[in-house]
């Protein structure tokens, strides 16, 4: 490795991580039905989880505002834009103004008498700022 | 097994240079946006192997292999991945092999050692 920072875009094929190998064959152990991991597959898991990590990172900054600063909104906001993001949503979730979790109880409390309500817009109500 | 949440974690500090690789020198991140990026990489990982896993099972294999995983990413929408994954997973069965190999030499050389020292001697400057 050269001491200049090159994007990752142009990157050379590399054969070594920079995660631990050990720690990321855990995470695979734990979901349930994972059998027997060989070397070669932990060793792609564990790079496509570093990709995932500067992918993660790279879009968030680029496409949400920039700045100098990575905070942790740029994620959210991407996470709720990215369709093959879904999956984070409840990991990432945007947070929310203690007002507008109230009016939200406000609002689903004073929908509870129709059955027709979907759990989906609740949260609607307070993206009206742009 | 996992026995504590925390296993699941992975380390702050590569996590925070994966990050910083990717962004703008300047950039600094968050504390909030890099936990938040840990959390979400780990959570990737169990979502791609538990996917590769479905796919392997489909396909009346027990275990997954390399070929699962990257077909997983093309249908997570991950297809951008896949051409780097490639020659990265290139890159690193050559390596295996010439690790392989330089040990079958080493025995090799080992065992000619036995039989004449001087020879292998010859034998390694040469090479």
């Amino acid at each position: 490795m050269s001491g200049s920072k090159t994007v990752a875009l142009e990157r050379q094929p590399n054969a070594n991580t920079l995660l631990p190998p050990s720690r990321v064959r855990t995470i695979m152990k734990s979901s349930m039905d994972t059998g027997l991991i060989t070397n070669e597959v932990l060793f792609l898991m564990t790079k496509c989880t570093e990709m995932f990590v500067q992918h993660l990172a790279r879009e968030a900054h680029a496409k949400h505002g920039g700045g100098d600063t990575l905070k942790y909104e740029q994620l959210s906001q991407l996470v709720n834009k990215e369709k093959n993001l879904e999956f984070l949503l409840q990991i990432v979730p945007e947070k929310i103004r203690v007002y507008q979790f109230k009016e939200m109880l406000r609002l689903n409390r004073s929908r509870d008498g129709d059955d027709d309500d979907d759990d989906d817009d609740s949260g609607s109500g307070s993206e009206s700022e742009e | 097994m996992v026995e504590r949440i925390e296993d699941l974690n992975l380390p702050n500090t590569v996590i925070a240079r994966l990050i910083k690789e990717s962004l703008p020198e300047s950039a600094n991140v968050s504390k909030e946006a890099r936990a938040a990026i840990a959390r979400a990489a780990s959570v990737f990982a169990i979502f791609v192997t538990s996917s590769s896993t479905a796919l392997a099972h489909k396909q009346n294999h027990k275990t997954i292999t390399a070929k699962d995983i990257l077909q997983t990413l093309t249908e997570l929408d991950f297809e951008s991945f896949v051409p780097s994954l490639t020659q990265d997973l290139e890159a690193y069965r050559k390596m295996v092999k010439e690790k392989k190999e330089s040990k079958a030499n080493k025995k090799e050389a080992s065992t000619n050692d036995n039989a004449s020292a001087t020879e292998a001697v010859l034998e390694e400057a040469t090479e």
